[in-house]
């Protein structure tokens, strides 16, 4: 990836995550200042409930007190007072009595706690009361009351009537229902329910023990797991309850509501409606939403202009570098900026100049290396035939001393070998000469096995008098020059000749495909060290006690003018293996032969 | 009402024994399955015509397919198939009331005649002035139909009418409020019937566990005010004799009662009746009683029932046709009653409890209120009034 496309993309992810994480902590936010307000408003409602519930306590206990000082109950009070009461005649009472006071419950027992008359279960006449003692509470309470259809929840007062010698016991109440629930001022949103705790110890929901103050909203259902919890632990707990995809989040509050003997008879349910919340979470998705989008397009647009702005010094720099590699170390950035990449690019641009004129002495130094190679060699090359000469000379000086039948014959010994001296100096100087003028290829398609088995066809003799087994496996074609590939390939044979005198295995091998072609040389001589390997293209060195030092240079000049490489493995006491790969180089074919091909 | 227009042969007494009206005397014979009822000379219907065999042995037939009645000079006979030894008693009941037909017409012997009827609201009857027995001593009786308690007893508060129905528990709360109060003795049967025979032995324990359950007497007393009487029997004890020996309940000790539901019962459903709200109480009453004893009892007041609440007033005040009348109108078998004694009246109703179907509550009173210038009231047992007899006397300012 570019550093263009990797700043682009980092800007756009700096971008989208900045967006991503103010939406994240405004949403947070907005939930915590929800929920704080939520809690504020259920803690109100419930506040505004427990108000209501002691002010409809002291309501009950008022009414509960009216009839404890109504006529009709001190006459009841009398008849209680007498040894054997008969209490038949205020069957009916009770009735009447929480009629008149609009009461829901009303008992009437006497101070054994025999109840007298229940409006509520008249049919309990002659029953027990247990609230109907001294102990019984005197403020308002909770109470799970028995009516004739079952249990129901009421809020209650108890008045003792006393007498002289016996006292009267008056239970009052009102149901805690729908009617009472609907007496609560509600804020928008919210509603309050009321679960009737009225199996004593009831652990499980019974969904026809709740009341709501408002309509259904179906999420009835999914209250039941708090309500348990509750039940459980009888401790306030809250929870968002979510019945159905219609039905909208809502948060309920629940507060457990004890009796006088700390059981657990009601549990108060405060709803809020998380619909606002939602709504406000939406809002702030969709306005995340439309900033990253928007923030994305302008940060790509952004990003772009600046990515260019910043890389474009860069990839100059990047392309000069390419140039440099390339080989052109002429490259140069243009110093644009005074900032760390115009310091960058005028290191660099310091640089390639330092480069070129290291080159420069670099290759001054080679060629004085270079020079004194040569005239060391020459020297050396041209010292060897010169000895002779010298020897033959002052031979042939002292010759004329002798007499002149020894004069002629040295003279004629003499004459043959600064004869064969001087062919040697001057196949010395023709070698160098040669390599000097080493001809550029003339491309042409060359089919690698015809070319390898003639290259061994020439050291077909010396193959067979050194004891040389030769292999030559090569298929494909190559564009070159036949001759320079002759030359280079009659070398890596002789040399592998040379290196196997006692005999050994020569293989000659040869593949090409659309691309490459590459050739294979190897012997089983004694190999050559890692050293030796890789000085072994060094124009004028060689291992061996007799040569010029140019073969090897000769065949990497010939691979390297058809653009191909060689390189050499060896392993001592094993053999050594020349490969050589080239270029197809078909563009390089006169057009004819690229036709034929 | 029917007994001020229309006449039966016979006429139970306070004590249900059976007195001669429009017939004279009779005899039994071929052991109870033949009787000879001599009819009164003189009786005259409305339209004149005389009281003769024929009418008599017509009007019996039409309501008793079952008997062969045959008409002689002054008498009729009676074939059953079966003895038949409350057959006088049995001619006292109203169903065997002497009618001719004329033009589609009913025509009685009574003392009373029918001059307007509204059915179901309003009744207006005159005085018969051929009245065998002779004339009543008040011209007119106007009969509202169809009030309830509550609304009788304001219109006799606003001095609308002279005598006013009164319920079993409004009789003491009545009579303490000053008022002239004709009650009978107890006589209506208030009883939990069954709608099933038992299905089991655990259900018949269950059924006598219940039976005993009952504070009848706190009903009576509290809820009724005394007006009836705690009952284990199907007949009253002033008309058989016997129903001592068949104890209300309350008797259930701890031990008895886990012996009798040692296993657990399917709760019952109870119905009674919602308009009446002292049948209301009676109803939780029951409940409360079954679920100390450990049964539970579900209340309803419509619709499909284990239990039914009911009270059945008879028309008879002689045992035997009372006992026939329980038994079919509690669904249960109807009794032979071939016996004349007192133990096959004590076996048959025995046998009628033994069920399980029927448990008896209490015997309730009917009572009548009547104003203070209003003379001469008299109500039989079985509750049929007798206005004939009554006169009145001039209201005090």
């Amino acid at each position: 990836m570019s550093f263009r496309r990797r700043l682009l993309l980092m800007f756009a992810l700096t971008v989208v995550i900045s967006v991503a994480a103010v939406a994240v902590i405004v949403s947070y936010m907005a939930r915590r200042a929800f929920d704080r307000a939520n809690d504020e408003r259920s803690a109100a409602l419930v506040a505004q409930f427990r108000r209501e519930f002691n002010r409809r306590g002291e309501d009950v206990a008022r009414r509960v007190q009216t009839i404890a000082a109504d006529p009709e109950t001190s006459r009841m009070a009398l008849a209680a007072s007498k040894p054997t009461p008969d209490y038949s005649a205020y069957l009916d009472d009770a009735q009447v009595m929480a009629e008149a006071q609009r009461l829901d419950f009303l008992e009437i027992a006497d101070d054994r706690g025999t109840i007298i008359s229940s409006a509520q279960w008249p049919a309990k006449f002659g029953y027990k009361e247990p609230l109907a003692n001294a102990k019984a509470p005197t403020v308002p309470f909770l109470k799970e009351e028995e009516t004739p259809s079952g249990p129901e929840l009421g809020l209650f007062a108890v008045r003792n009537l006393p007498s002289a010698e016996h006292g009267l016991f008056i239970i009052g109440g009102i149901r805690l229902d729908r009617t009472f629930l609907s007496t609560l001022d509600l804020p928008a949103g919210m509603r309050v329910l009321l679960y009737e705790n009225l199996d004593s110890g009831a652990t499980s929901f019974a969904p026809q023990h709740l009341i709501s103050s408002s309509e259904p909203s179906g999420n009835e259902l999914g209250l039941a797991a708090l309500i348990q919890r509750v039940q459980h632990d009888a401790k306030d707990a809250n929870a968002v309850v979510s019945s159905s995809p219609a039905a909208d989040d809502e948060t309920v509050n629940a507060i457990p509501l004890k009796g006088e003997n700390d059981q657990l008879l009601g549990i108060l349910l405060v709803g809020s409606s998380r619909r606002p919340y939602n709504e406000l979470r939406g809002q702030i998705r969709s306005a995340a939403l439309l900033a990253a989008g928007s923030g994305l397009a302008v940060a790509i647009l952004l990003s772009s202009w600046l990515a260019a702005r910043v890389t474009r010094p860069v990839e100059k720099l990047a392309q000069a570098a390419h140039e440099v590699a390339a080989g052109n170390w002429n490259a140069h950035v243009e110093v644009s900026s005074e900032d760390e990449i115009g310091q960058l690019a005028d290191t660099f641009n310091r640089m390639t100049a330092e480069l070129l004129q290291q080159q420069d002495r670099l290759v001054q130094a080679e060629r004085v290396a270079a020079w004194r190679d040569l005239a060391r060699r020459l020297g050396h090359e041209l010292k060897n035939p010169l000895f002779p000469l010298q020897l033959t000379v002052e031979n042939l000086i002292r010759s004329r001393e002798l007499g002149q039948q020894e004069f002629d014959e040295t003279f004629r010994e003499s004459s043959t070998t600064l004869l064969a001296e001087i062919s040697h100096l001057k196949t010395i100087v023709s070698r160098f000469s040669d390599f000097a003028r080493m001809p550029q290829p003339q491309f042409q398609r060359v089919e690698l096995r015809e070319l390898l088995e003639n290259v061994v066809k020439v050291y077909q003799a010396q193959l067979s008098k050194t004891n040389i087994t030769c292999v030559v496996e090569a298929t494909g074609s190559v564009a070159g020059d036949p001759d320079l590939l002759h030359l280079a390939f009659s070398n890596l044979v002789l040399n592998a000749i040379e290196a196997m005198l006692q005999g050994g295995r020569l293989g000659v091998r040869a593949s090409a495909d659309q691309s490459t072609a590459r050739v294979e040389v190897s012997d089983t001589g004694k190999g050559i060290t890692h050293e030796e390997s890789a000085r072994l293209f060094t124009p004028y060195y060689t291992s061996k006690k007799e040569g010029t030092g140019l073969g090897l240079a000769v065949v990497q000049s010939i691979v390297s003018d058809h653009g191909g490489r060689i390189s050499v493995r060896s392993e001592l006491g094993k053999g050594t293996t020349f490969i050589i790969e080239l270029p197809s180089n078909t563009e390089k074919l006169p057009s004819a032969w690229s036709a034929r091909t | 009402m029917t007994g001020l227009v229309f006449e039966t042969l016979v006429r139970l007494d306070d004590r249900g024994v059976p007195q001669p009206h429009l017939a004279t005397s009779w005899q039994a014979e071929s052991g109870d399955q033949r009787w000879r009822i001599f009819l009164r000379s003189g009786v005259t219907f409305r339209d004149g015509a005389r009281l003769d065999a024929a009418t008599v042995a017509a009007s019996l037939r039409a309501a008793n397919p079952d008997w062969k009645v045959m008409a002689a000079a002054d008498a009729v006979v009676i074939e059953t198939a079966s003895p038949r030894p409350a057959l006088p008693a049995e001619l006292a009941l109203m169903s065997n009331s002497v009618a001719r037909h004329e033009n589609g017409k009913a025509i009685g012997t009574g003392p009373f005649l029918i001059s307007q009827f509204d059915s179901g609201k309003h009744l207006s009857l005159k005085a018969n002035d051929q009245y065998w027995n002779g004339r009543p001593f008040v011209d007119s009786v106007e009969i509202e139909l169809g009030k309830s308690y509550r609304e009788q007893n304001a219109l006799f508060d606003l001095g609308k009418t002279d005598v006013i129905e009164i319920a079993p528990e409004n009789i003491h709360r009545a009579e303490a409020g000053g008022r002239t109060v004709v009650s009978s003795r107890p006589f209506s049967l208030m009883a939990l019937a069954f709608a099933e025979p038992p299905k089991s032995a655990d259900e018949s324990h269950a059924r006598n566990a219940l039976a005993m359950s009952f504070d009848t007497t706190a009903i009576n007393h509290v809820v009724l005010q005394d007006g009836g009487e705690p009952t284990g029997a199907l007949l009253p004890n002033w008309l058989s004799g016997y129903a001592f020996v068949f104890p209300p309940g309350k008797n259930l000790d701890a031990a008895r009662r886990e012996k009798l539901l040692a296993r657990r019962i399917t709760p019952w459903t109870l119905r009674y009746d919602a308009a009446d709200p002292v049948s209301r109480v009676i109803a939780e009453r029951i409940q409360l009683n079954a679920r100390d004893t450990g049964l539970t009892i579900q209340l309803a007041i419509s619709g499909a029932s284990d239990l039914n609440l009911l009270e059945i007033s008879p028309s008879s005040a002689d045992a035997r046709v009372q006992l026939r009348e329980l038994a079919s109108a509690l669904g249960l078998p109807a009794p032979k009653l071939t016996g004349n004694s007192a133990a096959d009246l004590y076996a048959e109703e025995k046998a009628l409890l033994d069920t399980h179907q029927v448990i008896p509550l209490l015997q309730l009173k009917s009572a009548v209120s009547v104003r203070a210038n209003v003379h001469g009231w008299n109500s039989s047992t079985s509750g049929e009034w007798h206005v004939e007899d009554v006169w009145l006397s001039p209201e005090k300012p």
